[in-house]
């Protein structure tokens, strides 16, 4: 019913203890036969003794440790707890058999018990010498020589000869090879995820070449599904997910990494490679695009952006989980046992374990994060056709603007001609408009500019002399409301400008912003006679202030712009004074949200500051950031027609632009207006293109490493002794003279050497095809760990896999090419009794398929399958409601059409609100790293495959798809049916069952059509009207009721 | 169907498979919902030897107050804090006590008395806000804990922490541990059900999130089922348009016919479950919905859980549910009441939340106690944790604000197990630091398991390398608040 990673769980003891042991043993060991130190009696000391006996320092009982020989066997104050050979004199011996409840270890309190079996075993191996061992994972594996196998003719590689040496040992033979279609459909479901078509199970069967079924294998392995199906698994080790966690649980982009994922296992990237791009792309020297996206893996946890966290709090629980990600999916170590103290049952000490944590302290991040959107640092990342695009477009712009600057003299004289010409013309005054969202004059009171909200005055205003026309002269008391205009939030690039001339150093200028302590939304203020922004949703804890370092002056006109980018961060806030940048230095960087404010807009007011005490004029604001050259013209206060009576030679440089500008843009002849007009065109086409690239975010290393501490329990306002960046001295150390850093550590653990990265990536991989690893605790190698099912096979196969240069393809290739894994998975019910788990693997997999192969496979059944590769996540069928009752916020937006019908690892995952049918199916839930998946079996999933939309849906398309094929009779159909999801024909007796199914359904759908008709109206790909409806829904029930079929979830 | 004494018969596998369909269907009954200790095989994992004591309670109905409620408004009455009104919180009561960074950075701390009056209730006198009527009249069946404490001062990480003993999210939920450890005593119901319910205090308030009912690192059969208010119960519950139930059950009939060929050939034990699975789904489909339709409660019932009673994903409704599941054996239920979230406005939003659920509350006890179920059913109000004394924002003298405080709060408990009538623990007079017998979150968590007769350090499940357990290695059963 269940597999899952543990087998022994507290309370059950002797039963499931021995024959978890007794399976894993090399052979059943006889009653005297001899002891295995590390696989035998390590777990029992590690279980029952560790805690208080073993690594940890602070928890240790009488200076006992039990996971060091030296320690165990020394002579203490009379007392040896080992003596070799002598269980009546070893201390440990007596004190597990003793009959006084005081004096029994382990103690009655610790809830811990060892059995007679582990305790005779105990006593036999200290009689035999109590030999000692290190724990077998830490060692290097060596390349063990081939087992000796008695079937010679059984073996097809290597991995056979280890297994059938084993199956010799326990008295029991491998099963028949499994028939090709049933093999057709287990390879490919393991290899690409989906189903073979009826075609290539042909082409395979037909096949009668000795290489047929390898043949069969390398197309699996060449197509773009086998990718996404190893991604699948990969995301769950990432936590990946399309949102942030935690309470708000806002949406991210990281599906270019994702996509990265998918396309290094497709092009078979070497593993070595592919983890020190995980890991430490970005610092590789000259980093690539996707070496820098790739290094993503680590910032796929989640972050909490909850209003009032301590960010300090959440910044340590990012690092530690990358820490333990890495731990876990890299070394097969519990690391983030040794957070709070010494790990109680592995030799890695707090301190080590902070050493470790200081490889992953050096981003230039926020303990608190965005709620909508990536947290810094994140990076542009375009697709490979929007790079494509862009370069197009870059080298069209680049032709433009050659075309243009090579009309300049003709601008020139043209230019010239004008100026001279329009000198007396009454050319009142023109400026930048592209993007412009409103402006206000204030000329004069009872300004009513078309299409605009009529201005209010609140309080006393005058108007008088300005800088252009007239200006507004406001008392410190007063504001102008220009009602609902310029709603920006923390996405909208925006530009505001104006001129002003204060009188006090201190006054809002622009505000769209609540009078209150809080003080949501955005202003433009002078303080202290610096300009100064805010962005605030929340006054101080979620707000964004700048300032410019050098004050204004009072009493004069002067123009100042603001420009925000829509990045959410204080740098993309500038300031220009006289269109010139000026220094800003920011005073608050803590924006998580959006600073919409429902306010109106108010010039020399508005949000809790003073009000503005001077002249201002002339509000322009525009709903992009202007270019350097607007910005320059804006504060060119004179008009055109005055600039045009100012000799050329005494033009200001940005008169002279201005000019220039105006020219160009209205008196420019047709063969100088249209090519600029395409400069402008190709540029807004660029930046349209450059704002359409998904972000995605990255590691990123700060220049100065930030101080790691070891932190007392773990906590983060606890912090204790300083430590730097090194890997546990239990592992092989790093090459001396190496930086300590994030690449030196990715590079260590690729090392040939490293005892643990191949043994626990083979294991992985292992696992993914017999449903268990050679190590069953694939996320623990250590002494709590479980002891492999077959050490020599793990150790042949980590060896093979490094010696192949970590080639992921052909360790795959040479998994399923072996006789072990072509096995039948038909067997006898005493192998089950004896084997239920089938670690001895005398049988072929049979396993449940994972919850999102069950989907795919209704989906290529049907014929709805879109095998799209890579894109932003999607929506498919969701029960309306389902975000809604759980948050404040709105349902997600389901897609429609193509997009219903991706593979499921595309899916929209809501780390909060994550995916019911996956669920269901028993997903990882991507809020922690997860390497090992529980399948269970629940009424859930039969309410799922019988009832929801997608599995109803593609029961209809089935039906459509057999109804419109060749075959004619119910029998061919139904048989038609069974291959495209079953792979195989029916035999008589389904047949039989399924025939008399149609024909009821046929009769209860004749009887009632109408019934027929609303049957067909589940999901939204069209009906084919063509087909008869009575027909199509009896068709239909069938399917649904094949696509129920325990074969049909499950891969044999 | 066979009486539960036949299932602790030791039956192999082999057994049952060799038996007819009907014996199948027992196979999977027996590992249902987590109630595998029946089912008596290794692979199962479920622990056994559970419950370890005689148990004072069988299930249990958590009434979760989801945002932190107001102690200070409704439970922990502070006369004195009158004569301090508008005066900053002195030092020596904030002893340094970090803040959350909504108020940490706020310049002044007044101190904001509740404008709520407050009169001793039943026999047993315990001190209640006005604003808890109902609550007042079965006061003398309530255990007052005053002197609750928490660590997180955030919502996620503090309601994470109530439900699975971790701020972080990743361990299983209590009633995903009871699930594991207790199993299911209905055959055809989940063994942990939750159901969500929106405050009309303040509809806008902090979100839930499926990991607080999920089943963390156990197998995902533990995860608590989600009733929903919209379309069915439980999701997919009912047939597609155009296939009824005559013809799901014909239907089912030819899957088992052909499952069971199947498993004839490849004797794997699966398909025998599945088998099961299915006819469980399909008895689903007729008792869930038997359960959700309450138009056979009579006229006074409603009355008694008050108007809102009769609206489906109300507060009300779903406390009658609770009674329903409670009544057919649901081990544990657990409601979540949203909207108690009051840095703002408390006056006016605490109203609406306490319209919300003060009568049916105290109705839900009432009602079990007038049915016999109290005894064996232990029900739990309160939320994550409470709030602080001083304002929050502005402060006026009908109006306030309070931030989130971990410090010290008020739940209640009542029914299977807990003394009735009494008050627990106690608090300064600022209700701001527990002065007398605090209990810790894993402390309840211990209780509560002791009210179920576990003891709290020997339910365990073996994760990553360690035995973990819901209260970590904390947690002491409040003997004090034991019948």
């Amino acid at each position: 019913m269940l597999a899952y990673c543990r087998n022994a769980v507290g309370g059950v003891r002797l039963g499931i203890g021995l024959l978890a042991c007794a399976l894993v043993q090399p052979v059943c060991a006889a009653v005297d036969g001899p002891v295995n130190f590390d696989r035998e009696i390590r777990p029992i000391l590690s279980d029952n003794c560790f805690q208080c006996h073993g690594p940890d320092q602070a928890q240790r009982q009488a200076e006992l440790r039990l996971d060091v020989e030296s320690s165990a066997k020394r002579l203490r104050d009379g007392v040896r707890p080992i003596v070799e050979g002598k269980p009546e004199e070893s201390a440990l011996w007596q004190r597990i058999t003793a009959a006084d409840p005081q004096e029994r270890m382990p103690p009655t309190d610790s809830g811990k018990a060892l059995s007679p079996a582990q305790i005779e075993l105990v006593g036999r191996w200290i009689r035999q010498g109590a030999n000692w061992q290190r724990h077998w994972a830490l060692e290097a594996p060596r390349r063990p020589e081939l087992p000796v196998v008695k079937d010679r003719a059984w073996p097809i590689n290597a991995i056979d000869a280890f297994v059938l040496a084993r199956l010799e040992a326990e008295g029991l033979a491998p099963s028949p090879e499994a028939d090709a279609a049933t093999l057709a459909r287990r390879t490919s479901l393991d290899l690409t995820g989906l189903p073979p078509s009826p075609e290539e199970t042909e082409r395979f069967v037909a096949d009668r070449s000795p290489d047929a079924y390898e043949r069969f294998v390398d197309r699996l392995l060449a197509s773009p599904r086998y990718g996404e199906r190893l991604a699948a698994r990969w995301l769950d080790a990432a936590r990946y997910a399309d949102t942030s966690g935690y309470q708000t649980d806002g949406a991210r982009s990281m599906w270019r990494w994702r996509d990265g994922v998918i396309e290094a296992f497709n092009r078979n990237q070497p593993f070595d490679q592919f983890t020190i791009e995980q890991l430490a792309g970005d610092m590789l020297r000259g980093a690539t695009l996707e070496q820098r996206i790739a290094s993503g893996f680590n910032r796929n946890h989640r972050g909490n952006s909850e209003g009032g966290i301590i960010p300090e709090e959440y910044a340590v629980e990012y690092v530690v989980d990358r820490v333990d990600t890495t731990a876990t999916v890299w070394l097969g170590l519990t690391m983030t046992c040794a957070r709070c103290h010494d790990h109680k049952f592995d030799p890695i000490t707090q301190r080590e374990y902070y050493r470790m944590f200081a490889f992953f302290n050096n981003v230039p991040e926020k303990g608190r994060a965005i709620k909508v959107g990536n947290s810094p640092p994140f990076i542009k990342a375009p697709t490979r056709d929007q790079q494509d695009q862009l370069a197009a477009l870059e080298a069209r712009l680049q032709a433009a603007q050659a075309e243009l600057a090579g009309l300049n003299e003709a601008i020139e004289s043209g230019l010239a001609a004008w100026s001279a010409s329009a000198a007396t013309a009454d050319e009142i005054d023109w400026a930048p408009d592209g993007n412009l969202l409103a402006s206000y004059a204030l000329d004069e009171p009872a300004t009513s500019e078309p299409n605009r909200p009529a201005i209010q005055v609140e309080g006393a205003a005058s108007f008088e002399p300005g800088a252009i026309r007239g200006a507004v002269r406001l008392d410190g008391q007063s504001a102008v409301n220009v009602g609902d205009v310029a709603n920006f939030g923390y996405f909208d690039k925006f530009t505001l400008t104006a001129w002003i001339r204060p009188r006090r150093d201190s006054g809002t200028i622009l505000a769209r912003m609540t009078n209150s302590s809080d003080a949501d939304g955005y202003s433009v203020q002078l303080a202290c006679g610096r300009l100064q922004v805010n962005l605030v949703k929340r006054w101080l804890d979620d707000a964004l202030r700048v300032e410019a370092i050098e004050p204004l002056a009072l009493d004069r006109w002067q123009h100042v712009a603001v420009t925000y980018d829509g990045s959410r961060v204080a740098g993309g806030v500038r300031v220009f004074v006289d269109g010139q940048p000026r220094e800003i230095r920011v005073l608050l960087d803590e924006l998580n949200q959006s600073f919409n404010s429902s306010e109106p807009l108010r010039i020399g007011g508005g949000g809790p500051g003073p009000r503005f005490d001077g002249a201002i004029d002339e509000v322009r604001i525009y709903k992009s950031n202007l270019a350097l050259q607007d910005l320059l013209v804006l504060s060119v206060k004179e008009s055109i027609h005055e600039l045009l009576n100012v000799p050329a030679s005494e033009r200001s440089p940005a008169q002279a632009a201005k000019l220039r500008a105006c020219y160009l843009e209205r008196h420019a002849p047709e063969a100088i207006a249209s090519v600029r007009q395409r400069v402008f065109d190709l540029r807004r086409q660029r930046e349209a293109l450059e704002e359409s690239f998904p972000t995605t975010m990255v590691m990123e290393e700060m220049p100065e490493p930030r101080e790691t501490f070891v932190l007392a329990r773990g906590q983060y306002d606890k912090p204790g002794e300083r430590v730097t960046a090194e890997v546990p001295a239990c592992l092989p150390p790093l090459p001396t003279g190496v930086k300590r850093d994030r690449l030196a550590l990715a590079r260590w653990l690729v090392d040939p050497a490293h005892p643990l990265t191949a043994r626990v990536a083979v294991n992985r991989f292992w696992q993914s095809f017999f449903g268990t690893g050679i190590v069953k605790t694939v996320d623990d190698f250590g002494s709590q760990g479980q002891p492999p099912s077959h050490g020599e096979l793990l150790d042949w196969l980590a060896s093979e896999f490094v010696t192949s240069g970590w080639n992921v393809k052909s360790l795959e290739r040479l998994i399923v090419t072996s006789a072990t894994y072509r096995q039948s998975s038909k067997c006898a019910e005493a192998l089950y009794e004896r084997d239920p788990e089938n670690r001895l693997l005398a049988r072929g997999p049979r396993l449940r398929l994972s919850a999102e192969v069950i989907r795919d496979n209704a989906l290529a059944a049907s014929g709805l399958l879109v095998e799209r590769l890579g894109g932003p996540s999607v929506i498919p069928y969701q029960p309306p409601g389902l975000w809604k009752e759980l948050t404040s916020g709105d349902d997600a937006a389901q897609d429609h059409g193509a997009n219903l019908y991706r593979r499921s690892l595309y899916t929209f995952w809501k780390r909060t609100i994550p995916p019911p049918s996956m669920m269901t199916f028993d997903s990882a839930g991507r809020e922690a790293c997860t390497v090992c998946l529980s399948r269970t079996n629940t009424p859930l999933q039969a309410l799922t495959l019988l009832n929801e939309t997608t599995f109803v849906e593609a029961a209809r398309s089935l039906a459509e798809r057999v109804m419109k094929s060749a075959a004619r009779s119910p029998r061919e159909r139904l048989a038609a049916a069974f291959r495209l999801s079953l792979v195989r024909a029916p035999s008589e007796a389904e047949l039989a069952i399924l025939e008399s199914a149609l024909k009821r359904q046929r009769e209860r759908f004749a009887k009632d059509p109408a019934m027929a008709k609303k049957a067909l109206e589940v999901g939204e790909s069209p009906v084919d009207g063509t087909l008869d409806a009575v027909e199509l829904a009896a068709n239909m029930a069938v399917m649904n009721l094949i696509l129920n079929l325990d074969e049909n979830v499950t891969k044999e | 169907m066979l009486a539960p004494a036949s299932f602790t018969a030791p039956i192999t596998r082999r057994q049952l498979l060799a038996q007819s369909s009907r014996w199948l269907s027992l196979a999977a009954l027996a590992s249902l919902w987590g109630d595998d200790a029946a089912a008596g095989t290794a692979r199962d994992g479920a622990p056994t030897g559970l419950p370890h004591f005689r148990p004072r309670a069988k299930r249990v109905i958590w009434l979760f107050q989801s945002g932190g409620p107001s102690q200070i408004d409704l439970f922990d009455y502070k006369p004195g804090l009158g004569q301090f009104q508008g005066a900053e919180l002195p030092d020596s009561v904030r002893m340094g006590q970090r803040l959350t960074g909504m108020t940490s950075r706020q310049t002044s701390f007044p101190v904001a008395a509740s404008k709520f009056r407050f009169a001793r209730v039943g026999q047993c006198g315990a001190w209640l806000s006005e604003l808890l009527p109902h609550t007042a009249r079965v006061a003398d069946e309530l255990c007052f804990v005053k002197s609750m404490h928490t660590e997180a001062i955030n919502h996620d990480p503090a309601v994470t922490f109530f439900q699975t003993g971790a701020q972080l999210a990743g361990r299983p939920s209590i009633g995903a541990w009871l699930s594991y450890g207790l199993g299911s005593e209905n055959r055809d119901l989940p063994a942990f059900v939750a159901m969500i319910s929106r405050g009309s205090g303040n509809p806008a308030d902090q979100p839930l999130y499926d990991r607080l009912w999920g089943s963390g690192f156990l197998p995902s059969k533990y995860q608590g089922v989600k009733f929903r208010s919209v379309g069915d119960p439980v999701l997919n519950l009912s047939n597609p348009p155009g296939f009824d139930g005559a013809s799901r059950r014909q239907m089912l009939d030819d899957l088992s016919a052909l499952n069971e060929l199947k498993l004839r050939e490849f004797h794997d034990p699966e398909i025998a479950t599945r088998i099961a699975q299915y006819e469980l789904a399909f008895r689903m489909q007729t008792s869930v919905p038997e359960l959700t339709n309450v138009a056979d409660e009579p006229e006074h019932v409603f009355e008694m859980y008050g108007p809102e009673s009769r609206t489906p994903g109300t507060f009300a409704a779903n406390c009658l549910l609770a009674r329903r599941l409670c009544e057919r054996g649901v081990r544990f239920v657990q409601l979540f009441h949203r909207g108690w979230d009051q840095h703002t406005h408390l006056p006016s939003q605490i109203e609406g939340q306490c319209r919300d659920t003060d009568q049916p509350s105290a109705a839900l006890v009432a009602d079990l106690k007038q049915r016999g179920l109290l005894d064996e059913t232990l029900v739990i109000w309160g939320g994550e944790f409470g709030r602080t004394v001083y304002c929050q924002g502005k402060m006026s003298a009908d109006d306030y604000g309070r931030d989130h405080h971990p410090r010290c709060f008020t739940i209640w408990l009542a029914g299977g197990g807990i003394k009735a009538g009494m008050s627990h623990g106690a608090t300064d007079d600022h209700s701001y630091n527990v002065v007398a017998d605090g209990v810790h979150v894993h402390d309840l968590h211990a209780t509560i398991l002791h009210c179920l007769g576990i003891d709290h350090t020997r339910l365990t499940f073996m994760f990553q390398g360690r035995h973990h357990r819901l209260t970590d290695v904390h947690g002491n059963v409040v003997q004090a608040i034991l019948a």
